[in-house]
């Protein structure tokens, strides 16, 4: 595979800016086209001259060749946010592709290979709210998320589907994206999001990952829970049963005679236990017709804020992910990725790397 | 280890455990010691990745090497690039090992990150690759402060030993 990374770039280069094989195996000076064609799929060694060649003649950095830790044209993101402008976003995929980028590199040399096939529902636009949120039922049950779906959520996603999930820091504004690579597929949440927010965020980007061929997600969408967008009216139907499945919802007893204060203390509790936001609880109550649409229209959004608690949650849960640190920690182990480059592509201290492992229970190596 | 003449090649952790114990001088007056550029340049506040910092002296540090911090080039990096390209280096370690693969003398380089000590032992140096408890004795500097356990000649051999076995069975 490392060999075939040059190769593969030259030719995602040579693509992008229009020439055949035979125009630039003219300009390498190569006897004929059959040699860059060896290159490009990786059977044959680049020489270090050839690489200098490509630099010059493609007018790229020799990084973009040769660093593994960048995503070339092979990432797709489609991110959820609010007013973040598009090159603070552009600036910030670059970083965020370093981090799938290294994974998706180091993974396989350690041992941990990504998903042979990948899982797909399906659905199409032209599905009505209602299949997404049966979808979202049967992926909660099928996967037995349990009483509180939300809490187990990652862990399936990440052992079931092979979706790399991370937690990271992210701009303002910023909720989380979905990544998809030829190989893999990575779900990003801003971990400072309150707990409700980040579990609606994941289970919605969820069904990005698992429609996006038949559904591909736009680049950059509002974080929304009340989207105009059909897509991702149909990512929040689903990420809502998911969630909130018909079956765990009916054990907190009956809502329709619930009005005023009554009610939204019973939103805030139940969203509280169930770890989603309780506007979100709300309209998945008036989508099953568990509660009447009037009144849920009566309840002020204010008083649902942050589940009714004041300020907002101030423990979030540890950067990145545990797969992710593990893969990490196991490259540093073999000595396939130097700390310095650890610690800069993660973007911490060397110090604040061993705080970083040990806080998914990794073993820090020596060197650290 | 008896005391080496030649050049020896050090890394930025290096240089800055060496500074964090007090040894600089002893190591730059014991031994001709030379970098590149970018390892200077990681040494200074802002590049360190270290927590906290500590103040290096860029002055001090170049007037003390055996030979103006070198610089590569892109054709010296792309050598380096395709002998290791699975092996992911640090900016001024890669600049390290770029510059001494032009090198016919007789150097050995201290630097003890396990990536690097990797591609060293890839490419043959096994016996070049030296801890910095061995220069600092065989100078004849006793530390007050304990090394950090990568800089120790014991961490150095074990895990030589076990690249090694680990590259000869990535060898076809």
């Amino acid at each position: 595979m490392a060999t075939q990374l040059i190769g593969a770039r030259i030719k995602a280069l040579r693509e992008e800016r229009g020439l055949s094989q035979e125009e630039l195996a003219r300009q390498f000076g190569f006897k004929d086209r059959q040699i860059l064609s060896a290159i490009e799929t990786g059977e044959r060694r680049v020489s270090a001259e050839e690489l200098i060649l490509a630099v010059q003649k493609l007018g790229a950095s020799l990084d973009y060749f040769t660093d593994p830790f960048i995503l070339v044209g092979e990432g797709k993101f489609s991110w959820r946010q609010t007013n973040v402008g598009p090159q603070r976003l552009s600036a910030y995929e670059r970083n965020a592709g370093r981090w799938i980028a290294a994974f998706r590199r180091i993974a396989p040399q350690v041992g941990r290979e990504t998903p042979l096939l990948r899982r797909a529902l399906g659905l199409t636009r032209h599905h009505r709210f209602e299949d997404a949120a049966g979808a979202g039922e049967r992926l909660a049950a099928e996967f037995e998320l349990g009483d509180i779906p939300a809490r187990s959520l990652a862990a399936v996603m990440e052992r079931h589907f092979g979706v790399l999930v991370l937690m990271v820091e992210a701009l303002e504004g910023i909720s989380g994206a979905a990544c998809r690579l030829p190989e893999l597929d990575a779900v990003l949440i801003n971990r400072h999001e309150v707990a409700g927010r980040r579990h609606f965020d994941l289970a919605h980007e969820l069904f990005h990952i698992l429609t996006w061929d038949a559904m591909p997600p736009d680049h950059v969408e509002e974080a929304s829970e009340t989207s105009k967008n059909r897509v991702e009216q149909l990512a929040n139907s689903f990420a809502s049963a998911v969630l909130m499945p018909t079956a765990v919802l009916d054990g907190y007893g009956d809502w329709s005679a619930l009005r005023g204060n009554d009610l939204v203390a019973k939103l805030n509790a139940t969203a509280d236990q169930l770890d989603v936001t309780a506007s979100a609880l709300k309209w998945r109550l008036v989508g099953l017709g568990r509660l009447p649409l009037a009144a849920a229209r009566e309840v002020r959004d204010a008083a649902l804020r942050n589940n009714g608690h004041e300020g907002s949650e101030t423990n979030p849960p540890p950067l990145f992910s545990e797969p992710f640190i593990e893969v990490i920690a196991l490259g540093l182990k073999e000595g396939l990725i130097s700390a310095r480059r650890t610690a800069g592509l993660l973007d911490v201290s060397l110090d604040d790397l061993s705080e970083l492992f040990r806080s998914h229970g990794v073993e820090a190596p020596d060197e650290l | 280890m008896a005391r080496h003449r030649g050049p020896v090649l050090v890394d930025t952790n290096a240089i800055l455990e060496c500074w964090r114990i007090g040894a600089w001088r002893a190591l730059t007056g014991g031994y001709a010691v030379e970098t590149v550029e970018d390892c200077v340049t990681e040494t200074q506040t802002g590049f360190q990745r270290r927590r906290p910092e500590r103040q290096v002296d860029a002055a001090v540090l170049r007037a003390s090497l055996a030979a103006p911090a070198h610089t590569v080039t892109d054709a010296e990096l792309a050598e380096l690039a395709v002998q290791a390209p699975d092996i992911a280096l640090d900016v001024g370690e890669r600049s390290l090992w770029a510059h001494v693969l032009t090198r016919a003398d007789a150097w050995i380089l201290c630097g003890p990150d396990k990536a690097s000590l990797r591609f060293g032992v890839r490419l043959g140096f096994r016996e070049r690759l030296v801890a910095l408890e061995g220069l600092l004795g065989a100078a004849g500097y006793r530390s007050k402060s304990a090394l950090k356990p990568a800089y120790t000649t014991k961490w150095l051999n074990a895990t030589l030993g076990e690249l090694v076995l680990s590259e000869g069975r990535a060898q076809p």
